[in-house]
């Protein structure tokens, strides 16, 4: 492993934050390692994000805007990491810690024969030996392993876990070729953005969540989701508010759910079962508000305020609205 | 149609972790290994699709784990699957996902099936990229975190999760297909079902049986597992009774503003 190469999952150009935290890590692993850092960018949209890209310190962005990459599913996205990888030469390849990517990683473990760091928060880098920190078991370990010496190593990365900062003299955007002979198996019929406007839960730096203490739903529209953008945040949600059908399962935080390492974590109504506390230990700072100061949740906040939440979470946006103003 | 679905046993996720300081491992007393509960989703939809396509369709459960570990297995026969079968072997041991999923892939062609059910995530090594390998060692397509599925004039017709919404896809078979939560609850076995499991085949394979041509286990994985630390203390922190709603805000927007949160 000499150079880094970051994939970049987009839609149409859209990429998610963590990208730019990938190209800000990967030039300063590549820097330890003594090779270069690339980037690639295939599909619709490429050209555009690559130019957005150049503002970070990559020294090459391979680019296709191959159609077939969004008519079907992974394949073609497999093949041109692949014949980018074995183009580049050795290589550590960084890959986001999404469904998607999870997918690409697995796929590129078999065609490169390469080890995996999965949902990486850090790296170490010694003589030109990667060892990667991850969180597991919802949080309960956190685990060093070494990618052995090899021509080829695979880290998924964690949305939040490092720093984006643009810099770098501009990158190289160099067409990559595509990958000839290629069959695809699976079409895409249609595809189905959801929530597009909201900041991602995964991305978000504060995520205000409710639980059972809410009573129903619209405590989310009308407390939450207030709260939640006067804070420049996303709103999550417990299992049990997911379960009894108060908010899509796409905002479930905890072991059945989203994973989520914001800032700032504010629960409401939250009594903190081990289900949820997997899903957002790992935040910065902890608030809860709970109408029991004995509930679970008190044993991992930085601060427990013990009252209604219909009453203190208006009051608190308002609060943070006027400091704004 | 034969239906294999892979599930892995797992420290019972729901009971809280620690790991010991001085042996660097999960301190397993009081812990219980389960199926994991990602893969009881796959189990359903192999159990679903065997309803509705009928015939002399059948689900065999496979997993890659010790042999003291087979009793835990019966859940699965319990739920409904038709027979099992165990990969155990000392030389397993340690493997990570490549070495894992290349054992795991071999044990399968020796297996055979028409249909490849994997569960989106285990709950322990939750790297989340095994299916993904799997398909590659076993040539399959690979379609992902399905939340419905139907077989449709001989392909695969799935409604999938994607990361900022869904998607509709068409695939063939034989296909590897992994599940996502949204499939639907698993259902629990019956007392019919655990009574019925305890005749049900479990078939025993080793890895002599699959004539690798690579070392698996620690020996043979891409990896190595350095140190197992428990995360840094999360201490309880301050705990205030609010005396009304302007006072609890107040006192959130303090904390807040004095950790620059705001």
């Amino acid at each position: 492993m000499k150079d880094v190469i970051v994939f970049v999952q987009h839609k149409n150009g859209q990429t998610p934050k963590v990208t730019f935290e990938m190209a800000t890590e990967a030039r300063k692993l590549a820097d330890q390692l003594g090779g270069k850092a690339h980037a690639v960018v295939v599909g619709a949209g490429s050209s555009q994000l690559a130019d957005q890209l150049k503002s970070y310190p990559l020294d090459v962005i391979y680019i296709n805007d191959d159609a077939d990459v969004d008519g079907f599913l992974l394949d073609p996205i497999v093949d041109y990491l692949e014949a980018a990888a074995k183009g580049v030469g050795p290589s550590l390849v960084l890959i986001p810690n999404t469904l998607l990517g999870k997918d690409v990683a697995g796929r590129l473990v078999a065609r490169l024969g390469a080890g995996l760091g999965a949902d990486v928060t850090g790296f170490t880098i010694e003589n030109g030996k990667v060892d990667c920190i991850s969180p597991k078991m919802g949080g309960a370990a956190i685990t060093t392993c070494a990618l052995k010496p090899s021509d080829y190593g695979i880290a998924t990365v964690r949305p939040n876990a490092f720093a984006a900062a643009p810099g770098g003299a501009g990158a190289a955007i160099t067409p990559l070729e595509k990958p000839a002979g290629k069959t695809y198996a699976v079409k895409v019929e249609k595809d189905v953005e959801e929530g597009s406007g909201e900041i991602a839960l995964e991305e978000a730096a504060t995520v205000v969540s409710g639980g059972r203490g809410l009573g129903g739903p619209e405590a989310f529209e009308t407390l939450l989701k207030p709260l939640a953008h006067a804070l420049g945040g996303a709103v999550g949600a417990s299992r049990a508010a997911a379960d009894a059908g108060w908010v899509p399962y796409s905002l479930q935080i905890g072991q059945t759910g989203k994973t989520v390492s914001p800032n700032l974590y504010i629960a409401v109504g939250i009594s903190g079962a081990i289900q949820h506390k997997v899903g957002m230990r790992s935040s910065g700072t902890i608030v809860a508000i709970n109408k029991d100061g004995q509930s679970a949740i008190a044993e991992f906040s930085d601060l427990t305020v013990v009252g209604d939440a219909f009453q203190i979470v208006p009051e608190l946006t308002k609060l943070i609205e006027a400091a704004k103003a | 149609m034969k239906i294999v679905v892979t599930v892995k046993l797992v420290p019972d996720p729901n009971a809280e972790k620690r790991i010991d300081p001085g042996t660097k491992r999960l301190v397993r007393t009081g812990v219980e290994t389960v199926l994991n509960p990602y893969d009881e989703y796959a189990l359903e939809a192999a159990l679903q699709l065997k309803e509705r396509i009928g015939g002399d369709t059948t689900v065999t459960v496979f997993t890659m784990a010790p042999e003291s570990l087979k009793e835990t297995l019966r859940k699965a026969l319990a739920m409904g699957a038709d027979d099992a079968v165990l990969l155990s072997d000392a030389g397993l041991e340690g493997s990570d996902v490549w070495a894992t999923s290349y054992a795991m892939s071999r044990a399968l062609k020796e297996i055979g099936f028409d249909l490849l059910l994997v569960g989106g995530l285990s709950d322990d090594g939750s790297t989340g990229a095994t299916p993904g390998a799997l398909a590659e060692y076993l040539g399959l397509p690979c379609i992902t975190n399905a939340r419905k599925v139907d077989v449709v004039d001989g392909g695969l017709q799935v409604e999938r999760e994607t990361d900022n919404g869904y998607q509709i896809v068409h695939g063939k078979l034989p296909s590897l297909l992994t599940t996502a939560l949204t499939f639907g609850e698993p259902r629990y076995a019956s007392l019919k079902g655990i009574m019925g499991a305890k005749k049900k085949p479990i078939a025993a394979m080793t890895l002599a049986q699959l004539g690798l041509d690579q070392p698996v286990g620690t020996a043979g994985s891409k990896t190595e597992l350095l140190n197992v630390a428990p995360p840094p203390v999360r201490g309880k922190g301050q705990v205030v009774e609010a005396t009304d709603g302007t006072n609890g805000a107040k006192v959130i927007f303090d904390f807040l503003k004095e950790k620059k949160l705001v």
